[in-house]
């Protein structure tokens, strides 16, 4: 079942930039889809479309009227409010009480019992991005944004982080709209993969990742998924270039084999 | 270490007692410290002292309040509606281009030469930090911090309290501070020019009495109270912005 569509969706600025083109993205109820690009491809402009932070010049997007959780690049926490309290401002619509238990549930979940009345000055970047995430989905939100929010994280901390989005989809189950332009942690996460390519930015190609979770990056089977990934960006690259012959190699074989 | 800001200022104070004391000189223009002290315990029990920061306090309190609320209501204005920027800013900047003592004889032609007149000027020096403060500081809250408001479905007047007027608050503190200070120094202008209470007549006062006691004991009061309006600003303030991540070494 449908739980988010982006139908024809195009945006131009005002200045006749053209940022996205007919992008058509359909995702089922507590599926993960992973938007990968690089920069330039829109991908973030698609996902501020999706949150309502901006409008598309064509096409239609529906979340069916759910509610949204986001989660940005930066953590982007209030820092007026302590931490407890930012957790909660994802809550706008829970009564008072079950938004404070859900606040100290969530705080115990993501790791930072105890940090309640702490502000955000006093956390590092990970736990700053935990919090965001419980402030996203404190709301039980139908559809969770991920804004590239781990891409300023060293590796440790970003697989930490993989690992808590994955464990509180398990429970809460939202639909996830992530891009990213890491193409490791698309496979990590993402049950299907959309490709993108930029200027201005059109969908290239979408796989499907059908591999149970944990997924384990050792496995020759995520080396697989990651190589039919980079093959993708390759060919969305490709299509782009001027005819005359290809920058890599013979017949245009990707750089990454 | 705060002491050692007190060093100077009395060892300048002690040679000087000790210059006037041994009768090198008459001090008659530049009081020594226990001549200071004397003149205001003197002026204090009789009670002058007391009836002249009263009537200077009141001034600035009045026009501080006054300054600081049009400031403020303005600068949100401004801040809030492209249409009030487009159509107040410029005639307010216009106005703010006056120096503002310019408007001292208008004031008089206008408003007469008692209370009315004084409190407009001290207002006046109070309004333009004010506004231009708040003003700034809404144009400059961050935008990522708007939208994470809009992503999680706050109105336009949830966000105005719960994103943009908390992010403006220190800037609004440090305008106020501004203010204040520019109050003082208009007050000063506002007493001098015809007033028959208040700090700034006893400076006039000690002027035409060559009572350069009088005169220095009035500044030296100015300055404490300058210093404890101000503080008493930084003490509200303390609570309300212990969140800021800044270096706040000297307040």
């Amino acid at each position: 079942m449908t739980n988010l569509a982006i139908d024809h969706v195009g945006k131009t600025y005002a200045d006749g930039t053209e940022a996205l083109r007919d992008i058509q993205v359909h995702a089922a109820e507590g599926e993960i889809v992973a938007i990968l690009g690089g920069s330039g491809c829109g991908k973030t402009t698609l996902l501020r479309l999706v949150a309502g932070l901006d409008t598309p010049s064509t096409g239609t997007i529906s979340v069916g009227g759910q509610a949204i959780g986001a989660v940005f690049q930066e953590p982007r926490l209030l820092p007026w409010l302590k931490i407890g309290a930012n957790i909660a401002f994802g809550g706008q619509r829970l009564d008072p009480a079950e938004r404070a238990r859900r606040t100290s549930a969530l705080i115990e979940r993501i790791g930072l019992s105890g940090y309640d009345h702490r502000w955000p000055r006093d956390l590092s970047g990970g736990q700053s991005q935990r919090v965001a995430i419980a402030r996203a989905l404190i709301g039980h939100p139908g559809v969770l944004l991920l804004d590239e929010p781990f891409s300023a994280l060293d590796p440790f901390t970003r697989a930490s982080l993989h690992a808590l989005v994955l464990d509180l989809w398990k429970e809460l189950r939202p639909t996830i709209l992530m891009v990213t332009h890491d193409v490791d942690e698309a496979v990590t996460l993402a049950d299907r993969i959309v490709v993108m390519k930029p200027r201005p930015g059109r969908v290239h190609e979408s796989i499907q990742v059908d591999m149970p979770r944990p997924r384990d990056k050792l496995s020759s089977a995520f080396e697989l998924m990651k190589r039919r990934a980079m093959r993708a960006i390759d060919r969305s690259l490709a299509d782009d270039r001027p005819t005359g012959p290809r920058a890599f190699g013979p017949g245009g074989t990707s750089p990454w084999l | 270490m705060k002491l050692t800001g007190f060093i100077i200022p009395i060892v300048l104070g002690v040679t000087w007692e000790a210059v006037v004391q041994s009768g090198l000189a008459t001090g008659r223009l530049m009081p020594p410290p226990s001549h200071l002290l004397h003149s205001a315990a003197a002026l204090a029990a009789s009670g002058e002292l007391w009836t002249h920061v009263a009537a200077t306090m009141t001034r600035i309190g009045l026009g501080f309040l006054f300054g600081a609320a049009a400031g403020t209501a303005l600068g949100v204005l401004t801040g809030a509606s492209g249409l009030a920027l487009r159509l107040l800013d410029p005639s307010i900047q216009a106005l703010r281009a006056i120096p503002s003592l310019a408007w001292v004889p208008l004031f008089i032609l206008w408003l007469g030469i008692f209370e009315t007149s004084k409190l407009a000027l001290i207002a006046m020096g109070v309004f333009f930090p004010v506004y231009l403060g708040v003003l700034s500081a809404i144009q400059n809250v961050d935008r990522k911090l708007i939208e994470v408001g809009r992503v999680f479905g706050l109105s336009s007047t949830g966000i105005a309290l719960r994103i943009t007027g908390p992010a403006v608050l220190p800037v609004w503190f440090a305008a106020l501070r501004t203010g204040l200070g520019l109050g003082f120094m208009f007050v000063v202008a506002a007493e001098l020019m015809g007033a028959s209470e208040g700090l700034g007549y006893m400076l006039l006062d000690g002027q035409q009495m060559g009572r350069a006691d009088t005169i220095l004991v009035a500044m030296i009061v100015f300055a404490l109270l300058g210093k404890a309006c101000d503080s008493i600003l930084v003490a509200i303030s303390i609570p309300v912005l212990r969140w800021q991540d800044t270096a706040r070494a000297t307040l």
